[in-house]
């Protein structure tokens, strides 16, 4: 278990979402990659019925990485999230809940590809789906040796520049310079780069990235490969503002 | 002391009387001469004969009453081996005293040539060894003082690092090593040198039950054989302390070990691998592939 | 290199429930025992269970009953979350159905999910609008014998928000209870249980125990 970085990965004009994954795949391979399987990261949200007081989400995360354990995060609607991981039989639990907890279906979105090992970083080219439709695509990279970002973050960069062919910014990522709040609610001085990682981090970032892919659902989305290609872009382009106002 | 003294007095007076008296059986007599010659020669053969054993007495009496010799060496524990009850045992401690002088003596031969050796300048390695330097005063550096091996190792102290010193071997150290939050090392001495050494991750359990099992991680395992190769580098029986002292600072410059890049490629990456390689003077990060161009 | 396509988590999780692999159902015999002769009970089961020579496992739990109101049922959902003190180790998350009212069954069987999970599991539940019902301690020794899990504990009172050490002991007996945690269709472990609850007769009669008849429970 290590450091893992999650980029929403920008489509260039004139490709489909199938096609940049395949320009993806051979670049990490003529780098030296090796395809070790598929990778499946999936997200169901529930919403409190609203006889049950203000509304409550609970996200309900898998991941094939971890593939004994069931993450949720529950967002009081007060800006308080609560992380819980758990064994997967969680998913029977929130099943007995459905009458307070139910399921948004059409807003079930997973992130499903090819994972890579290259050395020790684990890389997974995820495109993003939510009712069948394509969103964008994912990617995860993962230093395993390391557990702290700001030690690896200058590898990890380089080794992302290396496959996609562009600079990356040389600040850490807009999720771990949030300052972290401890428990008395104080903000401490050190941020999340400095903090030992933990597999939560990974899925609190999917969670961030789905929920900003879920935003511009309200977007008219056309159907078939290329205009989900498109959406796509518009989303990667969302993001990369999105990052720049974080900085 | 004195006895002792007396005891080869009185062997070597025995030995020349026994001497005497073979010279003199060798002259032998003179054929041509007459009985009385012959009869003195017996007389005289009789007295270097009773002389002779007389002196064997006296020896024989002197070493009784010697008293057997102390043991010179006392090899810690092991001096309860001569109180073994076992018979065929009882010898051991007596050979081990034998080998344990042995390897003193090749000690002492192997520093003399150490000494000379030193003085060509072919050298490969950049030990540095001052001709000035008298013979520093040397206890076997494999069979040390565990109390002193406590205090060599609180004496290191390097930022970041915490040092957990356990025995599960009888008196032999293994010391686990946490550098930052980037590696475990687990570092097995036999008394102050290092015997073996296990590097894994920060966030991978480090028994010390099970010191052989590899990391799960490539750049650890490629820093292992590093450790290996600098354990035989900084291998210096005659300077052990210094040796560990090094030793561990070299270890510490893995502390920086994904936040450096290469000194000669400048990359950070290569083969999916950080610079696993320190150089054992500078210090300096250096791909393994990078390190010998 | 492994191809084999992942499958989702929830198809995995609904063949694991049609492949019976799940244990979901709890089978549940308990009786009682006074103080001064648990430790004929203790030697007894000693005996019994499996690791004889080992001395029996300690625990020392607490638990924390928590409800959840359903506006379109009648029971709330019941959960417990149980801590050990005496260890670290993950929480644990329980759901516990209503017995099911079959009197045929030789013991109470009811619908049962276990859940390890993480610290924070207590603050989840109270955001997600769990209403605390009550709290205990128990503290006792628990045994194996095959599948079956014996426990013999003392339950007390949660002194306060402070864990002191004089604990209030609830009762002057020992909580014994006998259980089985079995997938759905292996009705063949009750009557193991009955078999060997008999042969901890005298000292402990372990019976299923109808909480409706109790009363005063919800």
């Amino acid at each position: 278990m290590g450091v893992t970085v999650l980029l929403p990965y920008q489509i260039p004009e004139g490709k489909t979402g199938a096609q940049a994954i395949d320009y993806l795949t051979k670049r990490l391979l003529a780098l030296g990659a090796i395809h070790t399987g598929q990778f499946l990261v999936d997200c169901e949200t529930y919403i409190s019925t609203p006889q049950h007081g203000p509304a409550k989400t609970v996200h309900v995360l898998h991941d094939s990485e971890y593939p004994a354990s069931t993450f949720s995060i529950l967002d009081n609607g007060a800006g308080k999230q609560i992380p819980l991981v758990a064994d997967n039989l969680f998913d029977l639990l929130m099943l007995k809940m459905t009458s307070v907890y139910t399921s948004k279906k059409q807003t079930k979105i997973e992130s499903k590809g090819a994972r890579f090992e290259y050395g020790d970083f684990l890389i997974k080219l995820g495109s993003v789906t939510m009712m069948e439709n394509f969103k964008g695509i994912l990617i995860e990279i993962e230093y395993r040796p390391c557990v702290v970002l700001s030690y690896c973050w200058e590898m990890i960069r380089e080794t992302l520049q290396g496959f996609l062919g562009m600079p990356i910014a040389k600040e850490y990522p807009a999720y771990f310079s949030q300052q972290i709040m401890n428990t008395m609610g104080q903000q401490q001085i050190h941020t999340k780069q400095n903090e030992v990682y933990e597999p939560i981090d990974t899925i609190n970032q999917y969670l961030e990235s789905f929920t900003n892919y879920r935003k511009q659902n309200v977007l008219p989305v056309a159907g078939g490969a290329t205009g989900g290609a498109s959406s796509a872009q518009n989303a990667a382009a969302n993001m990369q503002g999105g990052n720049q106002r974080m900085r | 002391m004195e006895k002792l003294n007396s005891t080869l007095g009185a062997v070597r007076s025995l030995r020349s009387s026994v001497r005497q008296c073979f010279e003199q059986l060798a002259d032998g007599t003179n054929a041509e001469l007459a009985e009385d010659s012959r009869t003195k020669f017996l007389l005289k053969f009789q007295e270097n004969f009773n002389n002779m054993n007389a002196q064997l007495r006296e020896v024989e009496s002197l070493i009784n009453g010697l008293q057997a010799p102390q043991t010179p060496y006392c090899l810690g524990q092991t001096t309860y081996l001569a109180q073994e009850t076992a018979p065929e045992r009882q010898a051991l401690y007596s050979q081990l005293v034998n080998s344990y002088k042995w390897i003193d003596k090749v000690h002492d031969h192997s520093f003399l040539a150490f000494n000379n050796l030193n003085q060509n300048n072919l050298r490969r390695s950049y030990v540095y060894c001052s001709q000035k330097r008298v013979r520093i005063p040397f206890t076997s550096c494999n069979n040390f003082d565990p109390d002193h091996t406590d205090k060599l190792l609180s004496e290191i102290n390097l930022p970041l690092t915490s040092y957990q010193v356990c025995r599960p071997f009888g008196s032999n150290v293994v010391v686990i090593v946490t550098i930052s939050r980037v590696l475990k090392a687990a570092i097995v001495c036999k008394g102050v040198l290092i015997e073996w050494v296990t590097v894994k991750g920060f966030d991978e359990t480090l028994d010390p039950d099970d010191l052989w099992a590899e990391s799960r991680y490539e750049v650890f395992r490629k820093v292992q054989e590093h450790t290996h190769i600098a354990m035989l580098h900084f291998f210096s029986p005659t300077l052990p302390d210094l040796a560990i002292k090094s030793y561990m600072t070299w270890l510490h410059s893995y502390s920086k070990l994904f936040l450096e890049a290469c000194k000669r490629c400048g990359k950070f990456v290569s083969n999916g691998l950080p610079p696993t390689w320190r150089d054992l003077r500078t210090l300096e990060p250096f791909h393994e592939e990078c390190r010998n161009c | 290199m492994q191809m084999t396509q992942i499958t989702n988590s929830k198809e995995l999780l609904s063949t694991a429930l049609q492949s019976r692999i799940i244990p979901n159902q709890e089978f549940l015999l308990q009786g009682s025992i006074l103080d001064s002769a648990v430790d004929h009970l203790i030697h007894r089961l000693r005996g019994l269970c499996d690791t004889v020579d080992a001395s029996p496992e300690q625990f020392h739990d607490l638990e924390v009953c928590l409800s959840l109101r359903q506006p379109t049922q009648t029971a709330p959902l019941m959960l417990r979350v149980r801590r050990a003190l005496d260890r670290d180790s993950p929480f644990q998350l329980r759901y516990i159905g209503q017995p099911e009212l079959d009197r045929s069954r030789p013991t109470l069987v009811r619908s049962s999910i276990d859940v390890g999970c993480t610290s924070t599991i207590l603050d989840f539940l109270t955001e997600l609008g769990c209403r605390l019902d009550f709290e205990y301690v128990s503290r006792g020794y628990i045994f194996r014998k095959g599948r079956m899990k014996i426990t013999v504990s003392k339950i007390k009172a949660v002194p306060g928000k402070q864990q002191e050490i004089g604990s209030e002991t609830v009762s002057q007996s020992y909580l014994v209870e006998l259980s089985v945690l079995a997938p759905n269709g292996q009705d063949s472990i009750g009557d193991e249980m009955r078999i060997f609850a008999e042969q901890l007769k005298p000292l402990v009669q372990l019976e299923k125990i109808d909480y409706k008849r109790l009363g005063g429970l919800p």
